[in-house]
């Protein structure tokens, strides 16, 4: 494959949510970071654990596994920072994620999803790895973690 | 800065008129007919006004803690309950609650700021009692505010200013 060819190639970052290794978009990745402290106080948006800091600037954490893994993740010093589109605006994200992520390239094969965020496989020498949507994927794994809440007080 | 079960909140200086260890409040309290509100039981007279007397723990939806201190703020009729004093300290920087944060927060905070390295957010004090929640209170608790010993032009200015 020569430079050219390359290029049209779609790259990804292949990063490891709770139990299972997902793929998103290289497009919407802008880094990963080490971040000691996770700062936590009270709010009530699904899927956000806290804030971090990252050179003066606070980025929430939204934590994908509930939705992705079916379980929130492990406790992580590691995030991957995304950016979203909010309201027209941009805002940089952090997502929990355990151990190092990748950088590949492929292409992505169309996957059968009824959970609506996976827009297809990647192949990565047998692994299959789910591409995802990632604001499909937030807003499924918001809508799940909605389900737990009245679920969790029925039980108490 | 102050304390409610394990979180630390802000709140700025000015918009406090007066901290009180429960012990040692003082007044009158009222106890609310229909308390249509978790969080709202009591009315408390000072000074010849009234305030709302807001649990700080059942406001953030946090589990049952031990208040010691009351924030009777300055320019809303409403007092809250607290954990703990922590410290005065200097507020360098208010950065605005992220876009991410969709829920009560929005009118809980009026955004975060970094003391100390650690981030923290910062208490809005018309964010207590909406002035939706204020006019609930008063519709099922007529009166009530007024007859605690605030007069009525004064409160409702101070609802029109909520």
């Amino acid at each position: 494959m020569n430079a050219e060819t390359n290029n049209l190639v779609p790259s990804f970052v292949v990063l490891q949510v709770g139990t299972r290794r997902i793929a998103l978009p290289r497009e919407g990745v802008a880094e990963l970071i080490a971040s000691p402290l996770l700062f936590t106080f009270p709010h009530t948006t699904p899927l956000i654990s806290g804030v971090v800091l990252r050179r003066g600037r606070i980025l929430p954490v939204l934590d994908l596994a509930p939705g992705v893994s079916g379980a929130p993740s492990s406790s992580t010093r590691f995030y991957l920072v995304v950016e979203r589109q909010i309201s027209n605006a941009s805002e940089k994200c952090a997502i929990p994620v355990q151990g190092a992520c990748e950088l590949v390239t492929g292409i992505v094969f169309p996957a059968g999803d009824d959970r609506g965020f996976v827009t297809g496989h990647l192949d990565l020498n047998g692994e299959q790895i789910e591409v995802l949507d990632l604001e499909k994927a937030i807003a499924f794994s918001a809508a799940q973690k909605s389900e737990w809440i009245p679920a969790t007080e029925a039980l108490s | 800065m102050f304390s409610i079960a394990e979180y630390s909140f802000v709140i700025s200086a000015s918009s406090v008129q007066e901290i009180r260890s429960t012990d040692s409040l003082g007044g009158i309290v009222v106890e609310l007919d229909r308390p249509v509100l978790r969080k709202v039981r009591h009315i408390v007279e000072r000074d010849a006004r009234s305030y709302y007397v807001v649990s700080g723990y059942e406001h953030f939806h946090l589990p049952l803690s031990r208040p010691t201190s009351v924030l009777i703020l300055r320019d809303v009729p409403v007092a809250v309950l607290v954990d703990r004093i922590e410290e005065m300290a200097e507020m360098r920087v208010l950065l605005g609650l992220p876009r991410s944060f969709r829920g009560e927060e929005r009118v809980w905070y009026r955004g975060l700021t970094v003391l100390g390295r650690k981030v923290l957010p910062v208490a809005d004090p018309r964010g207590f009692l909406t002035v939706d929640e204020l006019r609930r209170l008063e519709e099922e608790n007529p009166g009530l505010l007024q007859t605690a010993g605030h007069a009525v032009g004064a409160s409702r200015y101070e609802r029109e200013r909520v």
